[in-house]
């Protein structure tokens, strides 16, 4: 089973994406900030993380940052509610940069499109 | 026979008292002379004025013809004799060589055979001599010779009185000459007239067919003035023949002679000199004197001399006339340039009233073409265009009836009456292209005249604007020419006058700097305006960029709640019955969900215009004008500025970005120094692999950026409290970013931040299109209708 971290301060949001992607099939683990994602991606070996960039400690792009500085082939999905840091030079390193929406079937796709094996 | 002699003596005293003319009372005496003694022939020869000849002037037989005007000269004939002894001779045809030295009486008497010859004299005067002739020998006894002597006393009393009484005519008609002529003299004080007159007086005086004068200035051998009445037959001889014709000893220098014309008829002519006592000469000439029948005479010594004293006369007449003249147009002169300097005075004072030029022009265009300004008929007022090398037309304008009635000073201030239009004229500002070009160029007035004959000045004046003559002088702003003032009188074609030129040339220097103070200070008045708008845009960018913050902030807080709510309703729908009433509801809540995540999709995520205009500018240019938007902060803070700036090639860049960038630094850099301290700029070359950089360092003494959070200085939401917004930051990184530059941070902890701007010199095209510059475009957004 294909492992995934979510990793967003909103509760409601974590809980959301946690649903469905299980619903998907696949294993999810849940950070509350980028520390906490920074964690998770030490110790388990994942195959996508999901990063919001507004969280309180550390924030998406710095673990963004990190995790490509550590991991460069996992696959990172920024999902944001700031549709302008698409521009920022620091998201491009990220493998997919997704603008948060209730209907989540970008986000499922991208996914499916990134674990396709 | 003793009261014959009674007799005689008698009737000669009744002659010699009585009233009839001289003539006469003479040819009586010489007839009873005669009748008393019997003799055949009574002949007085009178001494001419030369006294070196005897003519004979009375007979006892009557008028003496002209061919018998026998003349013996001093010493010659019996006559010369006693004239020469003044002794009583007798001679006898009979004595030798008597017949042969009185040959010329036989003409009166043929058959004479005694003569008898008595001086007739007085005291210390020979008047004359007596001569008896008779057919007979004759003796004449004591008596008889005794009372031909008391005859001839009294011959010699009536020539005497005679002699006296012409003497005085010719005084008094002297005098009455000269009395005319100083009444000619003194009757006018104007020249021409005074020579008139003189010439008129002369030829009177004279009885001349004509007479003439002239007056040379010996400097440049012109004729100065010249006057001539009646008829003319001969030029005038010159001050310089007068002078070459060396007089005669004892005479005063003239010139006299004679001309025969083509009819054979005889002119005469006589010159005196004019001696003045300054620098000129003269001449004064008569011609043709007239004899009472009508023929022409030559001059006689008496005319010389009255010419002589006329002449005197005259030059002092003519002297103080030419002093008067001179005087008189010294006053005159004085009294235009009074008026000149008083109306250049009020010009003066108008262009105190104003700074815009546009009617500083309109001032100096009355002044010149009013008619109690300096009175030009057409002004013209042209401006060097320093970019095309050419002088433009400005502003016209000509003389106008219209402001007539006004008061100089307000009529100066009122708008142009009638302007020409000069918009269209065009100059280039070379050597060959005619005065108005060369006055500037050589910074020197021209006054051209008859604009043919100098075809290379003539050329300035287009068809449309031409003019016999015109005037052209710069108007000068320091050393330089900025434009020039042309004037000239072609509607009326009246010549142009010398002193409105001398006073315009001395107006053009004060009117060139007014003029330039003009548009100095309306420069600095536009450059003023566009600073305060800078300023406006930069708050205003400000304040959007808080507003537009506050706005996404808001918004953002608003999506995440709304994708919870719509992705659980979406999870809802999917897990309640197609057919159950909570269907309905929960499709109510994913729709309204999507309908507002679709509003901030429009808010928050529109792609803004593409608001770069990239351009050529100077690093250091933009940094101080930057500086100036900031001078009131730094100013406030106490912060000393430290400049460094390096000479460096054009940027290519966005001018109004690079400036946003250099004032958040800026404003940065004086929020962490409130306390005070020192903002240095640097700007220098850098040089790299892939072109040549331009950078500037500007540093703080603010202390530095805590470390902990320096990594974050870049993040749009990262804001401490020393370091302004946060915002200010990201938006210049932006900035830098796009134009291919960098931003670096040289953080010294205790110290200060210095950031290093880094940007390449050559021309980038700009990022690509697409997702750049969106959101944060609405604080870059430059107002509408920006005009750029």
């Amino acid at each position: 089973m294909k492992k995934i971290l979510v990793a967003d301060d909103e509760m409601s949001i974590r809980l959301l994406y946690s649903e469905e992607l299980k619903e998907e099939g696949y294993e999810v683990y849940l950070a509350a900030n980028g520390r906490e994602a920074l964690e998770i991606v030490g110790k388990i070996p994942l195959d996508l993380v999901i990063l919001d960039i507004k969280m309180p400690e550390m924030d998406g792009i710095e673990a963004l940052r990190q995790i490509k500085e550590r991991q460069p082939d996992l696959p990172v999905l920024l999902s944001t509610a700031y549709g302008e840091y698409r521009q920022d030079f620091a998201t491009w390193a990220s493998d997919e940069y997704l603008v948060k929406s209730s209907d989540l079937d970008d986000l499922k796709s991208a996914v499916k499109r990134y674990l396709k094996d | 026979m003793a009261t014959e002699r009674t007799a005689f003596l008698t009737q000669m005293v009744e002659v010699f008292t009585s009233t009839v003319s001289f003539g006469e009372r003479l040819n009586n005496m010489v007839h009873l002379l005669a009748r008393y003694l019997k003799a055949d022939l009574a002949l007085y020869f009178g001494l001419d004025k030369a006294k070196e000849a005897l003519v004979l002037n009375l007979s006892s037989q009557g008028p003496v013809p002209p061919h018998m005007r026998v003349e013996f000269p001093l010493g010659q004939g019996l006559v010369g004799e006693v004239a020469a002894t003044r002794k009583v001779k007798f001679a006898q045809r009979s004595q030798p060589g008597v017949l042969a030295a009185n040959q010329a009486l036989e003409k009166l008497h043929p058959a004479f055979t005694t003569l008898a010859g008595f001086p007739v004299a007085d005291d210390n005067f020979l008047y004359g001599v007596m001569i008896l002739a008779d057919r007979q020998e004759r003796h004449f006894t004591h008596t008889e010779r005794q009372s031909v002597q008391l005859a001839n006393l009294m011959l010699a009393g009536t020539l005497r009185q005679a002699l006296l009484q012409e003497e005085a005519k010719k005084r008094i008609a002297e005098l009455s000459v000269l009395f005319e002529v100083g009444k000619a003299l003194s009757s006018t004080v104007e020249l021409n007239e005074l020579l008139e007159r003189v010439v008129t007086t002369t030829a009177k005086v004279i009885t001349a067919r004509g007479a003439a004068l002239q007056i040379i200035d010996p400097a440049t051998k012109e004729v100065k003035v010249s006057s001539q009445y009646g008829q003319i037959s001969l030029a005038c001889p010159s001050p310089e023949e007068m002078l070459a014709a060396a007089p005669a000893p004892g005479e005063l220098p003239h010139l006299q002679g004679q001309e025969t014309n083509a009819e054979g008829r005889i002119h005469y002519y006589l010159a005196v000199p004019l001696t003045f006592k300054g620098q000129l000469q003269g001449t004064l000439c008569v011609y043709d004197k007239f004899a009472p029948n009508g023929d022409y005479l030559p001059f006689d010594p008496e005319n010389r001399q009255l010419l002589y004293t006329m002449a005197g006369l005259i030059v002092n007449a003519i002297e103080n006339a030419l002093t008067f003249k001179q005087v008189e147009s010294l006053a005159e002169r004085n009294e235009r340039m009074v008026r000149n300097l008083t109306v250049l005075q009020l010009i003066s004072r108008a262009l105190l009233t104003t700074v815009q030029e546009e009617r500083l022009l309109e001032i100096i265009l009355q002044g010149l073409t009013l008619e109690r300004g300096l009175g030009f008929d057409r002004a013209v007022v042209l401006m060097v265009d320093e970019a095309n090398q050419e002088l433009k037309g400005i502003k016209g304008a000509q003389r106008s009836e219209r402001l007539k009635g006004l008061p100089l000073f307000e009529a100066l201030q009122a708008p142009l009456a009638e302007e020409v239009k000069v918009e269209e004229w065009r100059i280039p500002l070379r050597a060959d292209q005619g005065a108005l070009a060369l006055a500037v160029l050589q910074k020197r007035p021209y006054h051209v005249k008859e604009p043919s004959r100098e075809s290379a000045l003539s050329t300035a004046l287009p068809p449309k604007f031409a003019a016999p003559e015109f005037f052209v002088a710069p108007l000068m702003a320091k050393d330089r020419a900025t434009g020039v003032l042309m004037v000239d009188n072609g509607a009326s074609g009246r010549p142009l006058e010398e002193e409105p030129l001398h006073v315009l040339e001395m107006f053009s220097t004060q009117a060139g700097l007014v003029v330039e103070n003009a548009h100095l200070y309306s420069t600095i008045e536009a450059n003023n305006r566009e600073l305060l708008l800078i300023r406006e845009r930069m708050l205003e960018s400000d304040r959007l960029a808080a507003l537009s913050s506050l706005a996404s902030g808001m918004a953002h807080e608003i999506r995440n709640p709304l994708v919870s709510i719509g992705g659980f309703a979406r999870r809802i729908a999917k897990l309640v019955d197609v057919t159950s009433p909570l269907r309905g509801y929960v499709e109510v809540i994913q729709e309204e969900v999507t309908r507002l995540e679709k509003l901030l999709r429009e808010i928050l995520d529109f792609t803004g215009e593409n608001l770069t205009f990239y351009g050529d500018h100077d690093l250091n240019k933009l940094l101080d004008d930057t500086l100036l938007l900031v001078q009131r902060d730094l100013d406030s803070c106490k912060i000393k500025v430290v400049k460094e700036l390096a000479m460096m090639p054009r940027l290519h860049c966005d001018d109004r970005q690079i400036k946003q960038v250099l004032y958040n630094l800026f404003q940065n850099a004086s929020q962490a120094m409130h306390q005070g301290g020192t903002l240095t700029i640097r700007t220098y070359p850098v040089e790299r692999e892939d072109g040549l950089y331009e950078a500037v360092a500007i540093s703080d003494t603010g202390g530095g950026i805590p470390l902990e959070v320096l990594h974050n200085i870049f993040n749009p939401f990262f804001s401490t409290k020393d370091y302004g917004t946060g915002l200010g930051l990201a938006i210049a990184q932006r900035i830098v970013s796009r134009h291919y530059g960098q931003v670096e941070v040289n953080n010294e902890l205790g110290k200060g931040v210095t950031f290093i701007v880094t940007l390449p010199v050559a021309k980038y095209c700009l990022v690509k299109e697409g997702g750049h510059g969106a959101a944060l475009a609405s604080t870059l957004k430059a107002p509408k209708g920006g005009g750029r």
